[in-house]
């Protein structure tokens, strides 16, 4: 049980960071469509730079560049050249593949065992780890893990209360009143989304190095895809994000356990495909969603 | 010609230019020649007739998701999801052709099986349109989703259910011959899948241009408020868009295990659902240009396999080549537009000089 609780708040650290980073650039109007290939490409940058460096440290490093110029890209033909965000996601999602592929065997050749580096190691913190049921699930975990419990009401305070998160919601709001005050609509978007990519880039290194210590194309697996719908699902909040993940990080969690344990009378499909499940069911059932207003659509000056 | 489609062409041929250009200058990184890996790419797709016409057999499939886009899209819905309608298409295929094999002639089991198939995906697609029309789901995440649930059901059945005899490899029993698309070049695999694609295509043109149903989804497509004013219910147009686009993409089930594998086995064409969203792109999501770019795209998967055998580089040529062409597509649609503001400025100050 005690397992299954610590692997659930596992999973879903990266979840939460991908979901954060989709709040925070859905709040300026910025749908990150390109997040499936952020996650790629953070997973592919993090592994390739552990590897190669041998420090873990210059993996996330290496994971975070390759998540921003990911989201550059991405940004920089939709906030610029107003391209239709979907579409350009759709692409960039593709090339990411072609990319991590093609530059693995650039770089490995073709291994003849599987490439692997020693993964995050846990850190049980001193004294808190020794509480009974809470010390083993919230202070056995890695160092991404700890610094989400910072991320999260950094994410909230910023968002909420001070002028830059005002600025933020504003901007996904009615971003002529943006513009008027004399801010760059398009900066702050950039921005944003640069942001987004740094912290998708550290999520999808959570994949590669972050538990498994290895990379494959098909390592992220619709995750980006999933910190998507649980930016919609916690209705733009980095609270209701936090909750998302948590459902998420259990829901694989409990798949996990039961795929290796057997599974019982249910097969383990049903428990494979049970956060997409999950998404379906919460997207028809959830009601009244606060999507920000401008969510999607390209910023045009009118003149 | 008119201004707007000479544009089209031209931007879009340099888009293609580019995309493979850059493809190529990367295989530099691998201390690859890129003239003389393209050279061989271009000259072995058309040094025989087999190579050639896997082109198209390898298009087939990717106009049926190609169109599964473009026509959700043509009312302004995401349909995300064609690789699981997809994969729905092919277990109906694979099992009702397992089922009906040897039970009567062949060609009305497989008359029976592509309805069933176009039965099949629809259902599963209006699903999505219906989430979206009752309950006003997100259709891109539901369709998006959708996707992996269909992959975990097709697994599942692989694996017990439609398990082959012998029961060693998650993958179905071979169809009887009997089951198989006919091919009408002989030679080669070029099987009669693709001339349905392409009248499928020109349907597709047809309903969407031709018909008041057509127009209807066009009208929600462009502005939903407009339609209902206009007393155009969108709801039930969600759901048979949805629905015709479901059948779409599960055809593309059909042609594959029937005119190609002749089963159905794990990982079975992973990545046509998204080359489809591509494709729809490059062509402007008009079915007639699905058409054409779903040939580039076979052409591109068959030049670089190729590529792959000759000359040691790795098969992901492709993903990068589709990938680039794709960004390019996006690129010239920002030209085009740069292009049409220049000529708008430049007939107003015609007049005002007038």
């Amino acid at each position: 049980m005690i397992n299954i609780l610590s692997r659930a708040l596992m999973m879903s650290t990266p979840l939460l960071y991908g979901s954060i980073a989709e709040v925070y650039a859905e709040r300026t109007g910025m749908m990150v469509t390109a997040i499936e290939g952020i996650f790629l490409m953070g997973a592919w940058g993090g592994f390739v730079g552990a590897y190669l460096s041998g420090s873990l440290f210059l993996g996330i490093i290496v994971a975070i560049l390759a998540g921003i110029i990911t989201a550059v890209s991405y940004a920089w033909i939709t906030v610029y050249l107003k391209q239709h965000q979907v579409v350009t996601g759709v692409a960039i999602n593709i090339l990411a593949v072609g990319i991590c592929s093609f530059f693995m065997r650039v770089i490995f050749g073709v291994p003849i065992i599987p490439l692997t580096v020693e993964p995050l190691a846990t850190i049980p913190i001193p004294i808190l780890s020794q509480i009974p049921v809470i010390g083993p699930v919230f202070f056995n975990q890695n160092i991404l893990t700890y610094l989400m419990y910072l991320i999260i009401p950094t994410a909230y305070f910023i968002l909420y209360k001070t002028s830059i998160g005002l600025i933020i919601r504003s901007t996904g709001e009615n971003p002529v009143a943006v513009d008027v005050a004399g801010l760059t609509v398009e900066r702050i978007r950039f921005i944003v989304v640069l942001i987004a990519g740094a912290m998708g880039g550290i999520a999808g290194a959570f994949y590669s190095i972050g538990y498994i210590g290895m990379f494959t194309t098909n390592i992220i697996g619709g995750r980006g895809w999933i910190a998507f719908a649980i930016c919609f699902l916690g209705n733009w909040n980095p609270l209701g994000a936090l909750i998302g993940a948590l459902v998420f990080g259990l829901a694989e969690a409990i798949g996990i356990y039961m795929q290796s344990s057997g599974g019982g009378f249910f097969p383990n499909e049903l428990f494979i495909a049970l956060p997409y499940i999950l998404t379906i069911v919460l997207t028809i059932t959830r009601k009244s969603f606060n999507v920000p207003a401008q969510l999607g659509v390209p910023y045009k000056k009118e003149n | 010609m008119n201004e707007k489609l000479r544009d089209l062409i031209i931007t879009d041929f340099l888009a293609i230019v580019l995309g493979l250009t850059v493809s190529a200058l990367i295989l530099l990184f691998l201390d690859k020649n890129p003239v003389e890996s393209f050279g061989i790419l271009f000259s072995s797709i058309i040094s025989d007739k087999y190579t050639f016409a896997e082109i198209f057999v390898k298009a087939t499939p990717l106009i049926f998701t190609a169109l599964a886009f473009a026509f959700a899209f043509k009312a302004n819905l995401f349909n995300i999801g064609a690789q699981g309608q997809f994969y729905i298409g092919s277990l109906i295929a694979v099992s009702s052709s397992l089922f009906l094999q040897g039970k009567m002639p062949s060609g009305i089991a497989l008359v029976i099986v592509f309805l069933l198939t176009v039965i099949g995906g629809g259902i599963w697609g209006s699903f999505i349109g219906f989430a979206k029309a009752k309950f006003k789901a997100n259709e891109f995440l539901v369709s998006m989703m959708s996707t992996y649930v269909a992959l975990a059901i097709m697994n599942y059945l692989l694996r017990t259910v439609l398990i082959e005899t012998k029961a060693e490899y998650p993958q179905t029993n071979p169809l009887d011959t009997s089951m198989w698309l006919p091919t009408f070049i002989p030679g080669t695999r070029l099987h009669i899948g693709f001339l349905i694609a392409v009248i499928v295509a020109i349907a597709v043109w047809i309903l969407l241009y031709k018909t008041t149903l057509g127009y209807r989804i066009r009208v929600v497509g462009r502005n939903s408020e407009a339609a209902r004013l206009a007393g155009i219910s969108s709801k039930r147009l969600y759901i048979i868009a949805f629905l015709i686009s479901g059948s779409l993409a599960a055809m593309a089930g059909f042609t594959e295990v029937n005119g190609v594998q002749h089963m159905l086995l794990q990982g079975f064409n992973p990545d046509i659902g998204s080359a489809g969203i591509g494709i729809a792109i490059l062509a402007n999501a008009n079915p007639i240009g699905i058409i054409f770019a779903s040939i580039l795209f076979g052409a591109l998967k068959v030049g670089g396999t190729i590529m792959g055998q000759m000359s040691g580089i790795p098969s992901s040529i492709i993903e990068l080549m589709q990938g680039f062409v794709m960004v390019f597509v996006i690129l010239s649609y920002f030209v085009r537009s740069q292009l049409e503001i220049r000529r708008e400025k430049r007939k107003l100050r015609k007049v005002v000089e007038e």
